[in-house]
């Protein structure tokens, strides 16, 4: 992060801000009649805290870290144990039943309104990945960066064996999953039924946001980019390379177990398949198109990719009939590989992604139109490519 | 260095360091003593850096201590594998592992610099010399984390801007590190182990690259900072004119071993010394 | 556990470390040379199994093999080409990104392609004959694993210490930058180190999944894993490592899932990952090396 000499127009940031909030609260009433673009916003905003976490450590730390999906069931689960209907917590572990000591709390918690038990839940999930960040983090985080990555993958895929294993039954109902996980909505008497179907994804999304920006502008943030520059050199700087390298893990994994245990409630319910390799990696890709370092490009991107994703691309999926001809190649699974084929197109030749490592600045959008016709004139630049990181 | 009494601000032990079975540092032992100006010279390969890098932390010794103050900063014996394979002196003499990261080194007094310049190449000028600010930051993670600190903060920046000042790098401060042009990149780097406020700072060819017009102006920059901040400088050089001209002191070390130690004028006329450089006739 | 079945399961151990190894020594020769987990060479693994399903919808077996491995090999070749090579002065992380999204498209691919859904390994007939050697009875594909897996890694053993590629490609594992400066033409190499590679998982692929009877878009994912795990277990960039890892990994596996903890085989797996990382990260039979600062 550079640092801002830039005007930084705070009453632009705020009336985006009101709008941004009314067009989610319009959304929020009609919300039957745009069911599909709700549920996008849902599942981006979601995804943009996980990228944002990501990039904190890969981008921001230069941990090349792959465990995203193993901390995301970590929360999903304990969000859910936490959140399922005490009544319908049989039915969902109907073949061995919930292990009395899960079954004794969740029966001491419904003292409390049912939205605070599922931001405990949540909590808990966070906590519980961060726990789990810190002792693993002690022998995983002095290795180099690639033997890192293959590490926390291979944590990852501990957590989902655990999860589905039979000794777990009582806990997570092994392979049967979870459901009957309520779906976002505030449950506050004084409100109608069913509102914060968005808001809650938003607001939360907007918390952890906003507090993994205040780190990376901290003097730990400065930390943090100083040994993805150059560990050597940022520890002859009095820099403790595990202690900064285990906060950044702590944290990261902390919010992305909190966007796992929104997932649980976006999905109502989950089973560890839920939480394979291909979670994370599309989670890295979003992280790689938005750019590595910048937090703007990845929450853009989490909103692009999944839109596209889900909405834009669907057509590819459905055979396409033009004047009777039936094209070739627009099938079922067609849109997943027009979409990797873009992934390595940004791989390849537009590494920076879309934002680099810059953020979004008003400055910029507002001098955009004269700066684009300075850069025609004066021909393309050469971009400096990512950073070094080993 | 006059009649002022010598008061030891860093001592090496027989140190040797060996990696498998080649002994890069021999035995070798040297004195620093406050506000001095010591050089250590020797061909390619002689084994300063490595004596920096047993310094620095980066490295333990395979025997022998290293004090900084009074203080024993590292200290090890051959052990292990090392135990049968050590090929160096004093063996016996050393019965402590003390091993502190580099992070702790410098936080006693050390800082450094580095043979091939590692700047924080993607962050300002700035950005660069904050961040040795980090390491005595008095603030926890969270009242961090939130801005609570923020006259701490406002201190820090203030700090480094007056270094700035005095380094001379001010007008750059919002460069990109990786932009600077050589020098004003080899002036940073000295600048960012300032900020780290030293006793003791450890220059690893600072000279290393410059034409002799540089080599002048940064014997001046390494004077007035010594002044500046009172500081006691160990540095491995190549540059002579460099090293007669602003040494009190020079160690010169071949193989690993010490040849020879004095004054520049001793240290010149030494037969060992210009054996080493420039070979004998058999 | 009787002895019986206790040879029995050793066996079966060993079979598989045999594939695992064979799949081992692409991701531990790449390594060694780009310093880059090819994250792909799982899928390529996968696509290899797909292949011979083709292949062996038209012709015999004898001619189906020597295809797949020459499809499989260009395949490897190719995405060495397209995805690795413009990215050779980019950083690692780079490299590594483009490794996972070339494994991504391939998934995808497949996926398209063949459907999501497992389809049927072909039978080559004369694998699955069974031996019976007194109590303990085998398919041939069995017996045949690790004895071909020993032949393939004593010829390439030969190939690398013997031949002037051989010595060519230590060079460039040693030090690419000067091994560079003395001609040796690192394009080639590389090629040729994605041909070996991608080969050795065309054979481990036949071996594996003759015994698995199906593949789907995904199956190549959690072995690629393992087997490189099995690379770091042995010693990243050393053969003869890979070899000794993906026996251990193989067997270790086989005996968890007779035990009754086929769910914790695959945790087991990364545990001990974790574990020589810990204990000695340059794995069994690596060396050691000091960074240089």
């Amino acid at each position: 992060m550079k640092l801002n000499n830039k005007k930084t127009y705070p009453m632009l940031s705020i009336a985006a801000l009101v709008v941004l909030a009314v067009l989610l609260i319009l959304l929020e009433i009609n919300k039957n009649t745009f069911g599909m673009a709700v549920s996008i916003l849902q599942k981006s905003a979601i995804l943009a805290i996980v990228a944002v976490s990501m990039n904190l450590l890969n981008g921001f730390t230069g941990l090349f870290s792959l465990g995203q999906a193993g901390f995301m069931a970590i929360g999903a689960y304990v969000t859910a144990i936490f959140s399922i209907p005490t009544e319908t917590i049989d039915s969902v572990y109907y073949t061995g039943g919930l292990a009395p000591w899960l079954k004794a709390m969740k029966v001491g918690l419904d003292v409390l309104p049912g939205f605070l038990q599922i931001s405990l839940g949540i909590l808990a999930g966070g906590l519980v990945a961060a726990v789990f960040a810190a002792l693993i983090g002690i022998p995983v985080l002095r290795l180099k960066s690639d033997y890192l990555a293959i590490a926390t993958l291979g944590f990852s895929e501990i957590i989902r064996a655990i999860i589905s294993s039979p000794q777990m039954d009582k806990i997570t109902n092994g392979s049967y999953g979870l459901k009957n996980i309520p779906g976002f909505a505030l449950g506050l008497d004084f409100l109608p039924a069913g509102i914060g179907t968005l808001l809650v994804p938003f607001s939360v999304a907007g918390l952890c946001i906003g507090f993994m920006v205040l780190v990376i502008r901290s003097s730990y943030g400065r930390a943090f980019m100083a040994i993805r520059e150059d560990g050597v050199a940022a520890e002859a700087m009095g820099i403790n390379l595990l202690k900064h390298k285990e906060i950044s893990f702590i944290i990261s994994s902390f919010f992305t177990a909190v966007a796992g245990g929104l997932l649980a409630m976006f999905m109502r319910s989950i089973e560890a398949r839920t939480f394979q390799i291909t979670l994370t990696y599309d989670i890295l890709l979003i992280v790689v198109i938005g750019g590595l370092g910048s937090i703007t490009g990845s929450i853009l991107s989490a909103f692009l990719v999944t839109a596209a994703k889900e909405w834009w691309l669907r057509f590819f999926d459905t055979p396409l009939v033009i004047g009777g001809v039936t094209i070739p190649l627009f099938r079922t699974g067609f849109r997943m590989v027009i979409f990797s084929l873009l992934l390595m197109l940004v791989v390849l030749f537009f590494r920076r992604g879309l934002m680099g490592n810059r953020e979004f600045a008003w400055a910029d959008l507002l001098s955009w139109p004269r700066n684009l016709s300075k850069k025609a004139s004066s021909g393309p630049k050469t971009g400096k490519g990512g950073k070094k990181n080993d | 260095m006059t009649e002022q009494t010598l008061v030891p601000v860093l001592e090496l032990k027989d140190i040797t360091m060996q990696f498998g079975g080649v002994v890069a540092v021999d035995n070798l032992s040297l004195q620093v003593h406050r506000g001095e100006i010591v050089a250590l010279i020797g061909p390619n390969g002689a084994g300063k850096t490595t004596a920096f890098n047993v310094v620095t932390g980066v490295y333990a010794p395979t025997n022998g201590q290293v004090q900084f103050k009074g203080q024993t900063i590292a200290e090890n014996f051959p052990r292990g594998k090392m135990e049968t394979l050590y090929a160096g002196q004093n063996k016996g003499v050393y019965t402590a592992k003390v091993w502190p990261t580099p992070d702790l080194i410098t936080k006693k007094g050390i800082a450094r610099t580095f043979q091939n310049i590692r700047l924080f190449k993607n962050m300002t000028v700035f950005e660069n010399v904050l961040i040795a600010k980090h390491m005595n930051m008095k603030a926890g993670f969270f009242s961090a984390a939130f801005h609570l600190n923020g006259r701490e903060e406002e201190q820090m920046r203030q700090e480094s801007l007056k270094l700035l000042e005095m380094v001379n790098l001010l007008d750059l401060k919002d460069e990109i590190a990786d932009n600077l042009p050589y020098g004003k990149q080899r002036r940073l780097e000295i600048a960012r182990a300032l900020a780290t406020a030293p006793d003791l700072l450890l220059l690893d060819e600072p000279a290393a690259g410059m034409n002799p017009q540089e080599t002048h102006a940064l014997t001046a920059f390494i004077r007035q900072i010594k002044k500046d901040f009172d500081l006691t400088i160990l540095m491995i050089e190549h540059h002579m004119n460099l090293v007669m001209d602003i040494s009190d002191r020079i160690y010169v070390i071949d193989f690993g071993e010490l040849i020879a130690t004095g004054t520049p004028e001793q240290v010149q006329n030494d037969p060992a010394v210009i054996a080493a450089y420039l070979g004998v006739d058999e | 556990m009787s002895l019986t079945t206790f040879i029995q399961h050793i066996l079966t151990g060993v079979s598989l470390g045999g594939a695992y190894a064979l799949i081992a020594i692409g991701y531990t020769l790449v390594y060694g040379i780009l310093l880059l987990i090819n994250f792909a060479h799982s899928d390529i693994f996968m696509m290899a199994g797909y292949f011979m399903i083709f292949a062996m919808a038209t012709m015999p077996w004898p001619i189906a093999i020597p295809v797949v491995i020459v499809a499989t090999v260009i395949l490897g070749v190719l995405i060495e080409k397209a995805a690795y090579k413009p990215l050779r002065s980019a950083p690692r992380m780079s490299i590594m990104i483009s490794s996972i999204g070339v494994s991504y498209l391939l998934q995808n691919l497949a996926t398209y392609l063949f459907s999501a859904l497992p389809k049927g390994y072909p039978t080559i007939a004369p694998l699955k004959k069974v031996f019976q050697l007194g109590p303990v009875s085998a398919s041939l594909v069995t017996f045949l694993t690790p004895v071909l897996t020993l032949i393939l890694v004593f010829i390439l053993m030969y190939l690398i210490n013997h031949t002037k590629l051989g010595m060519a490609m230590r060079a460039v594992s040693k030090d690419y930058d000067t091994s560079k400066l003395m001609g040796i033409k690192i394009n080639q190499i590389i090629s040729l180190t994605f041909v070996i590679g991608s080969t050795m998982a065309a054979i481990g692929s036949i071996l594996y999944f003759t015994d698995r009877m199906s593949v789907t878009p995904f199956s190549g994912t959690l072995p690629g894993l393992k087997c490189f795990v099995a690379a770091v277990l042995g010693g990243i960039g050393s053969v003869p490592g890979a070899v000794l890892g993906g026996f251990i990994i193989g067997i270790s596996e086989t005996f968890l899932t007779a035990l009754g903890y086929s769910t914790y085989s695959d945790a087991f797996t990364f545990m001990l990952l974790i574990l020589i990382l810990i204990f000695r990260p340059t794995g069994l039979i690596g060396e050691t090396v000091t960074d240089k600062v």
